[in-house]
């Protein structure tokens, strides 16, 4: 009898989750959360919350009753909130997204948004973008399908800055190629600060700059190899291999640079001036903001800072290549109740009032051109952005990203193990090699 | 035989009752426990990015699982972490409760002391840690340098070989105080007859710790090396802050792999088969103890 009961109550709690069972793998009818005309849902983890506010208000300041809620979170917690969204048919009217393999995960229950440009922006809209961010917003779909199913919001380069405070003291010169870079190190080692932070526990840190050699070294070459026209152990990238490992072996990097994280504690201690130089990227402007009060010395106006492109390569490009992408891109969701209302709040933002109060704040690179910060605080302030926005941005050729999550992975273990002596140059680039084989089947 | 007709029309009614009262806790149980391990279980057998639609692939995920290098790296620093952090802790949060559980001035502060690290979040401690360990600005290497200690200017989390132990330094320095508090609980059930008869019996405090206290102490040694164990398997957040599983993989877990490969590489279903084998893990370890042990020490009955 006993044994009957339990029996019985194991049958009841299979029963009844069987019944409740939605199956893993499925595919699922997708159905927007919004409540129909005049209210949104918006999720990302660009821009922070207090900017997304200020881009809703500046929205609704035009459109008096439209409703958006907006939900903001770390990007891992955002990864995991929109996968499981999509699942079970919440799918947020706008999101934000990742150029390449998030888009494309997605790209099933996202709307394509040229009509949308080109009912907002006239049939030139393309024009209005920075070339690498339409480049990118594409990347990955099927081959005949030129949809867009993002629109990229903010771009960036990746670059290095330097501490501008530590070279005048130094009287040190910002390295233009590879020997400067090294004498430049030496130069300013022995001091409190790192001649050369490099925050490469970071796994997306490592790869942009190992991009931006291998790029200074051939350009373009990196995506041959990913498409697979060339290969990842051709000599010049098994060079480009090799100069990030002399990073470490020689010297430039500051010890212990793998376990060091870019956010927080690369960016805290190059704000505080422990490094003189960091490769970060365009948006370490934000730490200029405006509209944040008690800022650091070196980041008031900018004062203590300097862009700049990596050094060239011996026996590279004469010119260090620009590098650089989409930083956040937006889509909508295919199943919106109002397709007009989102198509209107993703344009705004892109580039209308919303655009504005985002570009004031300094997050980063508009994805149009011409679209400055109302306000400066200071000439050098605005003498950066220029050089970021006029100068860098409509020059960018070369992604940040590899097209796929595997060969980024692949890609940052094989740096990884290059950093820690695990893995010579060449041996990395066959691992990288092997599996990009496996990835383009 | 009224009786027995009696007996046989309520028994019924009285299942039917049970089950009622049973209902509640069964559709929780059915819900948050059953159900995500059918699911999980099932996604196991997909190829599958989470979204879109997953195809069917047997076991081909796990015969792909236990020939790839980093998930037997996972296994092994499972390993260590399980070894190197419930036994320091154990001793060493013992050794605390024994002196804290004397009439010392200030003991209440002393073991609030000890017990913070247990109530911070983990992403704090590890961004912390990640500074006090840095080997060029750290405390650590400072000190290193201040006293000509070579061996403290190193970077412990930068080192593959080194990054897990580090990562089970900070762990064991985070749970210890909870250890503590275990300890000090149970050393509050223990009679103090049982300790005067052991003084007039001539035992010094040593024999006494040896032969009486740490023997009373068994429940509490057994609950905590459950939870230990399933602490162990569980461990996110720190290794996340603190590595993010590097370097190289060198100090990845089964659940930052997971994570990564659920939501980075987008491969739901290799995932999930990491999951059923965590889960699997987690429940043999646990009913081998039960096993081993008698379930006394987790439902508080002396056995």
């Amino acid at each position: 009898m006993k044994r009957q009961r339990r029996l019985g109550a194991v049958a009841a709690a299979t029963a009844l989750t069987l019944g409740l069972a939605a199956c893993a793998g499925g595919a699922s009818d997708y159905q927007s959360t919004s409540g129909g005309s005049g209210s949104l849902t918006f999720r990302s983890w660009s821009p922070i919350e207090q900017t997304t506010q200020q881009m809703i208000a500046a929205f609704k300041q035009a459109n008096p009753d439209a409703k958006i809620d907006a939900t903001i979170f770390n990007y891992p917690e955002y990864l995991v909130d929109l996968q499981t969204r999509a699942a079970s048919n919440t799918m947020p009217d706008i999101v934000g997204l990742q150029p390449g393999a998030l888009t494309q995960q997605y790209r099933a229950n996202l709307m394509p948004l040229q009509d949308c440009a080109e009912k907002t922006w006239g049939a030139d809209w393309q024009q209005k973008f920075y070339p690498i961010g339409l480049e990118q917003a594409r990347m990955g779909n099927p081959a005949g399908d030129e949809n867009f199913y993002a629109l990229p919001l903010l771009v960036q380069t990746v670059n290095l800055w330097a501490n501008t405070k530590i070279f005048e003291e130094k009287h040190a010169q910002i390295p233009q190629t590879w020997d400067q870079l090294k004498s430049t190190v030496n130069q300013l080692k022995g001091g409190e600060y790192a001649p050369f932070m490099l925050p490469a526990k970071d796994s997306w840190l490592r790869n942009v700059v190992f991009l931006q050699i291998a790029n200074n070294i051939e350009p373009g070459l990196v995506y041959k190899a990913e498409d697979g026209s060339d290969t990842w152990t051709n000599p010049k990238i098994v060079e480009a291999f090799d100069y990030w490992g002399k990073l470490f072996t020689e010297g430039i990097a500051q010890k212990g640079a793998i376990g060091l994280d870019a956010y927080p504690t690369g960016a805290n201690q190059f704000e505080a001036g422990n490094a003189a130089m960091i490769p970060l990227g365009a948006w370490w402007i934000q730490q200029s903001d405006p509209t944040k009060t008690g800022l650091p010395p070196l980041s008031e106006g900018m004062s203590g800072y300097q862009p700049f492109l990596f050094p060239t390569i011996p026996g590279g490009a004469a010119q260090p290549q620009l590098v650089g992408g989409i930083d956040v891109s937006l889509g909508i969701s295919k199943n919106t109740k109002d397709p007009d209302l989102a198509c209107k709040v993703l344009t705004d933002w892109i580039a209308g009032a919303g655009a504005q109060k985002l570009v004031n704040t300094f997050n980063d690179l508009p994805a149009v051109t011409g679209l400055n910060p109302e306000k400066f605080t200071s000439d050098k302030q605005q003498q950066i952005w220029t050089t970021l926005t006029s100068d860098w941005m409509p020059q960018v050729k070369y992604s940040r990203y590899l097209k796929t999550p595997q060969m980024d992975t692949a890609l940052g273990d094989a740096l990884s193990g290059i950093a820690t002596g695990e893995l010579t140059p060449q041996a990395a680039a066959e691992k990288v090699q092997a599996e990009q084989q496996k990835v383009n089947g | 035989m009224s009786d027995h007709t009696h007996h046989h029309r309520t028994a019924p009614r009285e299942w039917r009752t049970g089950i009622l009262f049973l209902l509640p806790a069964i559709v929780l149980f059915g819900i948050f426990v059953v159900y995500p391990i059918i699911y999980n279980f099932q996604a196991s057998t997909l190829d599958w990015d989470g979204v879109n639609p997953g195809r069917f692939v047997g076991l081909d995920n796990y015969t792909r699982l236990f020939q790839d290098p980093i998930f037997l790296t996972t296994l092994k620093n499972s390993g260590w972490w399980i070894l190197l952090t419930i036994i320091p802790q154990a001793l060493i949060g013992f050794l605390l409760a024994m002196l804290l559980n004397e009439k010392l001035r200030g003991r209440a502060i002393y073991r609030a002391i000890f017990f913070i690290p247990a109530v911070l979040s983990p992403v704090v401690v590890g961004i912390v840690w990640q500074r006090i360990f840095d080997p060029f600005n750290g405390v650590v290497a400072k000190l290193g340098r201040a006293t000509g200690l070579n061996l403290l200017v190193h970077g412990y989390l930068a080192d593959p070989k080194t990054a897990i132990f580090a990562a089970i330094v900070v762990n064991v320095w985070m749970w210890t105080g909870f250890s503590m508090l275990f300890y000090l609980a149970g050393l509050q059930l223990i009679d103090n007859s049982v300790l005067a008869a052991a003084k007039i019996d001539g035992a010094g405090t040593w024999r006494t710790i040896r032969s009486i206290i740490w023997p009373l102490l068994r429940q509490t040694h057994l609950s905590l090396l459950l939870l230990g164990i399933i602490g162990s398997l569980k461990t996110f957040e720190l290794v996340y802050v603190l590595t993010e599983g590097g370097p190289n993989h060198a100090s990845e877990m089964l659940p930052t792999y997971t994570f990564k490969q659920a939501f980075q590489l987008q491969s739901v279903g290799f995932a999930s088969t990491i999951s059923v084998v965590l889960l699997l893990i987690a429940v043999i370890s646990s009913l081998s103890m039960v096993r081993a042990f008698g379930s006394g020490f987790l439902t508080g009955d002396e056995k």
